[in-house]
């Protein structure tokens, strides 16, 4: 199924499209144009912030393709291992050729322990061409301590970006920058509405392309990309199949959804970043931006890091009821082991409530590595239509 | 970076064959085996309450308290001492988890699915390490890495425990030689807002505590508890450098990591202060004496990484044929230069923060780590640096290569390879001993004999 002709033929996907297979394209011509750029790594570094000075902030992405004369000397193997290739693109200057800065947010271990070694190649070895790095120390306790420490967390970040620019961010930008935002979050959801629908007409592996062009590109031009999108695809044809819903490691490229969907499944929902979970939640713009931004970021439905099992087991079974799934593909790649502790409870909660689960652990990247995986997802998928039948 | 393949340990073997020469470290393992089973008496007598931590909560709090405790990675040293890992991996394997992950925090998890836990065998033997875990009122951990609060969270869930999590920043700073500063210019050490957070933290953990156990915290006896840490920490600073200086050293870590390890989670307590004192006096004897661990030591070696708590006698392995002592872990050094704190009176809390804070950046964090490893090899007149990455564990991994670099920079050859402190299976023991053996064949002897 994947991305069907019905989507190819649309001109808005068209260029969404070509946004996220050609990450770099908007950057640079960002830069050419005078442009700042600021290179994200990690899921929740604030948009709106860097949005409101004027910058185009882009996601840092894996590339399966890529060589790794460096990652392969500063990581350990304890790394999952679409991070090498992330990482090589940081110190092989790749992203310095065309981004001003690097923000990297605690996202999780992998993100942290990044930051530690880019600070310390910055320090030490400073021949390699490693952007800036600024940290975003985010707190994830829900706690009203923690809230209000990530006021002040936020608040360093902007401090930071104001330095980058040379000037003050104003109030009235920063709101400017979270309608800009939230717009796109609701362009998002007129898409999801289509996905969730008893007969979607979007796939997942389109989804992901809608949504995933968004990191790479300028927001605004993005909500009416995506808004074309949700008007074009009330036209195309509805999907039958087996609904699934993805949880595990982010998934920045299509593989593995165009793998569940050759099977003829379809991939309704996603709690990941790349996915669904990005557009959760919006910037509150009448209440203290800096709060509006922490809340944005650390009440957002639980993900797999940094999150309690009971919280992930109830946000699962939210995400599994509101998208009507048939099935939960847990799919986690070696060595990103955080979600292994959910799963028990996650497992037993859904099938209680009578949604097949199909668990897939220590899986290599990129997806092609898995030679059985085909199978095994096929099987699951035959197992999800005799249900249905 | 090499790594070691998998096997299986040797079936049924219950008992280290490493040689120990120290009455303190036997003193220390009795003490704990009794100072255990106290706590636990008293616990499920008494019906008191009892805290299960993890080794990054600050205990001090939990003493001033009077609230009896057990540190999450001691237990499980303990439980791996016991042999129980492959019983308790099992259980975690059919009650749906991976069994090869987090093994040095997971393992009292798996304990919490024994239903043997506190039986006993048809003669009376205890089934679970040292009779189980008595059942814990409140589990705090630190949220220190992504896996720690969900592991914290389902032990405490299996016991019935409140759980309670302590979230924190990470150092910005990047201090050059922290060690000189920490003693005394704390405040200039480390950030002032992170320890005002953390200051913040510990008086919503006492709040916590206050109303989970009835338990009042008593301001001077924290205060007490500070100084005794202090004076315990002394002491493991002059054992420390007095081995440094000695050559031959009097003893090796298969003495120093049990007797410092067993008595850090005492800490805060006169015997904790009594048996550093005691550890001192016996290793200078033993110096003065001209009484040596390994009478040929020709290479001094340094053991970064988690103690092999399962397999002490590997360390004893390449003194006869090679000379080679391992005289140095950070389990000592750290006492020696990480948790001494003073202007302790000026504000308790605050100093308290000051030595919990920079806990995990002394061990993980770069240029903290890579530093103070080159100045303690440098002053331990070490000659080869053994180093062991996990290999699955996050909050663990720290910046080997840098690590490496630093030492190697400063001319001691480093051999690192991947392995599981806690988890036999995943150590070949030949391999380790092919790796080390070449290591000081090709790398040690040559360098030392520049």
């Amino acid at each position: 199924m994947a991305i069907r002709d019905c989507a190819k033929q649309s001109k808005a996907f068209a260029a969404l499209y070509d946004a996220y297979a050609n990450r770099d394209k908007a950057a640079l011509a960002w830069k050419e144009q005078g442009g700042k750029v600021v290179a994200e790594l990690g899921t929740d570094v604030p948009d709106e912030i860097i949005i409101a000075a004027g910058m185009l902030p882009i996601r840092v992405a894996s590339d399966p393709c890529k060589e790794l004369n460096y990652a392969n000397i500063y990581l350990e193997q304890a790394y999952e291992p679409s991070i090498f290739t992330t990482f090589e693109k940081i110190v092989d200057g790749t992203y310095d050729a065309f981004c001003d800065h690097l923000a990297v947010s605690h996202t999780s271990d992998f993100e942290l322990r990044m930051w530690l070694y880019l600070r310390e190649i910055r320090r030490s070895e400073r021949q390699l061409r490693v952007p800036p790095v600024e940290w975003i120390d985010w707190l994830w306790v829900r706690r009203r301590m923690y809230q209000e420490e990530n006021e002040k967390v936020v608040a360093r970040f902007k401090d930071a970006v104001e330095k980058w620019t040379g000037r003050l961010i104003t109030d009235e930008e920063l709101e400017a920058a979270f309608e800009v935002c939230n717009d796109q979050h609701a362009a998002l959801r007129e898409v999801q509405a289509l996905r969730r629908a008893d007969k979607p007409r979007v796939t997942g592996t389109e989804a992901l392309v809608i949504i995933g062009a968004g990191f790479f590109m300028d927001r605004a031009e993005h909500a009416k990309l995506v808004r074309q999108v949700a008007q074009d695809a009330q036209d195309w044809p509805e999907l039958d199949g087996p609904r699934v819903f993805m949880t595990g490691t982010p998934q920045d490229s299509t593989d593995l959804y165009e793998a569940i969907e050759a099977t003829g499944c379809v991939v309704v929902g996603e709690d990941h970043d790349w996915g669904d979970r990005y557009f959760s939640a919006d910037c509150s713009t009448d209440i203290d931006p800096m709060l509006a931004v922490v809340n944005r970021y650390m009440l957002a439905p639980a993900r797999t890091n940094r999150t309690l099992v009971a919280d992930r087991v109830a946000a699962l079974d939210a995400d599994a009821a509101a998208t009507k799934a048939d099935g939960v593909v847990f799919y986690m790649h070696d060595r990103d082991v955080s979600a292994s502790w959910d799963y028990p409870e996650q497992r037993k909660s859904l099938e209680a409530k009578g949604v097949k689960t199909a668990a897939f652990f220590r899986m290599q990247w990129p997806v092609s590595k898995n030679e059985d995986l085909p199978e095994k997802l096929a099987a699951f998928a035959e197992e999800l239509k005799g249900e249905r039948a | 970076m090499a790594e070691t393949q998998n096997k299986a340990p040797e079936a049924g073997k219950s008992k280290s064959k490493a040689v120990k020469r120290l009455k303190a470290t036997a003193a220390a393992s009795a003490y704990q085996k009794q100072w255990f089973q106290d706590l636990k008496h008293r616990v499920e007598t008494e019906n008191l309450p009892f805290a299960y931590i993890n080794a990054d909560v600050p205990i001090e709090i939990l003493r001033a308290m009077d609230i009896p405790f057990v540190v999450n990675q001691w237990w499980s040293a303990i439980c791996s001492a016991k042999r129980m890992s492959k019983k308790y991996f099992g259980l975690l394997r059919e009650a749906g988890y991976r069994d090869d992950l987090c093994t040095y925090c997971a393992t009292p998890l798996a304990e919490s699915l024994d239903p043997d836990d506190h039986a006993v065998d048809e003669e009376g033997k205890p089934l679970g390490p040292w009779g189980g875990l008595p059942k814990p009122t409140v589990a705090i951990t630190r949220l220190c890495c992504d896996c720690q609060n969900k592991i914290f969270e389902l032990f405490s869930k299996n016991w019935g425990a409140k759980l309670y999590v302590i979230d924190v920043t990470q150092t910005r700073k990047t201090p050059d030689k922290w060690w000189d500063l920490a003693p005394y210019y704390w405040e200039d050490l480390l950030d002032s807002d992170r320890l005002d957070e953390f200051v913040h933290d510990f008086q919503e953990l006492i709040r916590f505590l206050e109303e989970e156990t009835g338990h009042m915290f008593d301001k001077q006896k924290f205060i007490e508890v500070m100084h005794l840490i202090n004076q315990q920490e002394e002491w493991y600073r002059k054992t420390r450098d007095l081995i440094a200086v000695s050559r031959p050293a009097p003893v090796t870590v298969v003495d120093t990591i049990n007797a410092v390890m067993q008595a850090q989670w005492q800490r805060g307590t006169q015997w904790a202060v009594d048996h550093a004192k005691s550890l001192y006096e016996e290793v200078k004897a033993l110096a003065d004496a001209h009484d040596y661990a390994v009478p040929n030591e020709k290479y001094r070696l340094m053991w970064i990484g988690r103690g092999l708590w399962h397999d002490f006698e590997f360390y004893q392995t390449f003194e006869k044929k090679y000379g080679a002592a391992f005289v140095w872990s950070m389990y000592l050094a750290m006492g020696a230069d990480t948790y001494i704190r003073y202007h302790v009176e000026e504000d308790p809390l605050r100093c308290l923060a000051a030595r919990e804070l920079p806990m995990q950046d002394v061990l993980h964090m770069p240029p903290w780590n890579a530093q103070w490893f080159v100045k303690e090899a440098k002053t331990n007149g070490i000659d080869g640096v053994v180093y062991m990455v996990p290999d699955s564990c996050m909050q663990n991994i720290e910046g080997s290569y840098f690590i490496a670099k630093a030492l190697e920079e400063a001319g001691i050859p480093v051999l690192r390879f991947v392995a599981d402190p806690v988890d036999p299976r995943k150590l070949s023991r030949d391999n380790m001993m092919a790796m080390v053996e070449e290591f000081i064949e090709t790398k040690v002897i040559p360098n030392s004999d520049k």
